[in-house]
């Protein structure tokens, strides 16, 4: 009996995904066999109290500067969105200077100057603020806020009228305009963008070892220095980054298809 | 209904969408505005319906002028509006299209605005689409949903902008067939057309707008079959040059 194409195509991708899998795999093998020091996962599992606290550090951060950041561009969109020209304008300037700034800088910067002012230390002190990981945090907050709040306007703009038109014609208040109309349907469509931008929000957190923050990335380098060089380190941070990215960008699919409402 | 309008003027930017409008209308039932597109017909419509405030002059329709700001919201919350272009909420199915608003806006219980959309889809032979999307729905289907959404609350006055201009002739008649239903109700209505046999059939009241003014109106049969006005005469040879007028109504 001949195959049928439907049973012919999915024979097609079997094979075309065994071959892809074993392509891949012995490329690593070949690389990973021709290394000048060999893999020694023995001492990641001595030292390995040192790389779990990094990599909880790591989800800490990031889970505060998810809302955190959420919460600025929140504001940043509300400022872009006055009434009050100066306050747009404002708001502009201060999105595109993030955007324009490496994130490096901006930690720099706003830690070394903002943040090590007298005045300011002490009133962060008194809410029991005065931590260094709740600057990196802050600082994180900020800098994903400006990329966050010039997609979600992008979503917001992409309504159509004609949808406005609607809402009002129902009788909705803008509040109930805002939750009902345009939010559900702005945000599915830059879920994909959202998605990307928290993805990436927790791999610049990786960027506050310069401060001294001690995430997962701080704790494979100083695993590096404690055992001159393994190279297994990199291995388990690339892995512990996908631990916390993969389940983000899943979810996100998940929702995507979940909202979806054109065919 | 009565409507009263006065120098009505709105522009946007240099273009003069009404132009000095007056409009006296003591008692109508059903009121159909026609005219060349461009003319302001859509404009006045959004007047009408509250989702516009004019520029100067003054107009209320009932006694009460729903342009103004303060009541706006209130006024619009007491009419239905349909759209040309049907602007379902994309996201919602029919149903909750149509319950939405209703639980929402108007108060009612979740279970009550269930009974009420199931009760005005079932009339307009939507019962087995009422949780499809509105992209797996015909555009008859979505403009029904749309007049079902626009009458769930019991308007006081049904706007429609051109309920029909963007389905194709068997939609649009049964669309149309809809409205006349209503109308016979009772239903006061406001709409805009191009479908003159069906103005004829439905409205009592008929308005040629152009240029943002009103050039004639009067009763339906009179503006019709017999146009005072060389510009009404002109508009309406060019609509029924080809052949027979728009799909009659029941």
């Amino acid at each position: 009996m001949p195959a049928r194409p439907g049973h012919r195509r999915l024979l097609l991708d079997a094979a075309a995904g065994v071959l892809l899998v074993s392509v891949v795999c012995t490329l690593f093998w070949w690389v990973f066999a021709h290394l000048d020091k060999g893999l020694e996962w023995g001492r990641v599992w001595n030292y390995r109290k040192l790389l779990t606290d990094g990599w909880l550090l790591t989800l800490a951060v990031s889970a505060g500067a998810l809302p955190g950041s959420c919460l600025v561009a929140a504001l940043l969109i509300a400022g872009s969105r006055s009434r009050l020209s100066s306050l747009r304008w404002f708001t502009r300037g201060f999105v595109e200077i993030m955007r324009g700034m490496p994130l490096l800088s901006l930690i720099l910067i706003g830690y070394f100057v903002f943040f090590a002012q007298d005045s300011f230390r002490a009133f962060l002190n008194s809410m029991g603020l005065g931590s260094k990981l709740f600057a990196g945090i802050a600082l994180l907050s900020v800098f994903t806020a400006a990329y966050l709040s010039e997609i979600l306007r992008g979503g917001l703009d992409s309504i159509p009228q004609g949808q406005l038109d609607s809402a009002r014609a129902v009788g909705f208040d803008r509040p109930q305009i805002l939750r009902y109309v345009i939010l559900p349907q702005a945000l599915r469509r830059v879920l994909p963008a959202l998605a990307g931008q928290f993805v990436t929000l927790v791999k610049d957190s990786s960027l506050l070892n310069i401060i001294g923050i001690q995430e997962f990335t701080y704790q494979s380098r100083a695993y590096n220095s404690a055992t001159y060089g393994g190279i297994e380190a990199f291995l388990m941070l690339a892995l512990g980054y996908l631990l916390i990215t993969l389940p983000i960008a899943g979810f996100a699919h998940w929702m995507e298809n979940r909202f979806r409402y054109q065919m | 209904m009565e409507i009263h309008a006065a120098s009505l003027t709105k522009n946007y930017g240099t273009l003069a969408a009404l132009d000095a409008l007056d409009l006296h209308v003591g008692d109508a039932h059903v009121l159909a505005l026609i005219g060349p597109s461009g003319g302001g017909k859509s404009t006045l419509l959004r007047v009408i319906g509250g989702l516009e405030e004019a520029d100067s002059g003054t107009f209320t329709v009932n006694g009460v002028q729903p342009g103004n700001k303060s009541t706006a919201l209130a006024w619009r919350r007491r009419n239905g509006f349909l759209f040309q272009q049907f602007n379902l909420f994309p996201h919602l199915t029919a149903h909750r299209n149509v319950t939405l608003p209703l639980e929402k806006v108007h108060g009612h219980s979740p279970a009550d605005a269930v009974r009420i959309a199931d009760e005005c889809l079932d009339r307009f032979g939507l019962a087995g689409h009422t949780h499809k999307l509105p992209a797996q729905l015909s555009g008859g289907q979505q403009q029904r949903v749309g007049l079902a959404r626009a009458i769930a609350a019991k308007p006081e006055i049904l706007i429609l902008d051109e309920p029909t201009s963007a389905l194709d002739p068997e939609m649009t008649a049964e669309v149309l067939e809809l409205i006349g239903e209503l109308a016979a109700a009772g239903q006061h209505i406001i709409l805009s057309t191009h479908e003159m046999g069906f103005a004829r059939a439905v409205a009592d009241h008929v308005a040629l707008i152009a240029a943002g003014k009103v050039t004639e109106h009067g009763p339906a049969a009179h503006v019709l079959d017999h146009p005072g006005e060389e510009l009404t005469r002109r508009f309406l040879s060019k609509v029924m040059k080809f052949g027979l007028p728009g799909p009659a109504a029941p």
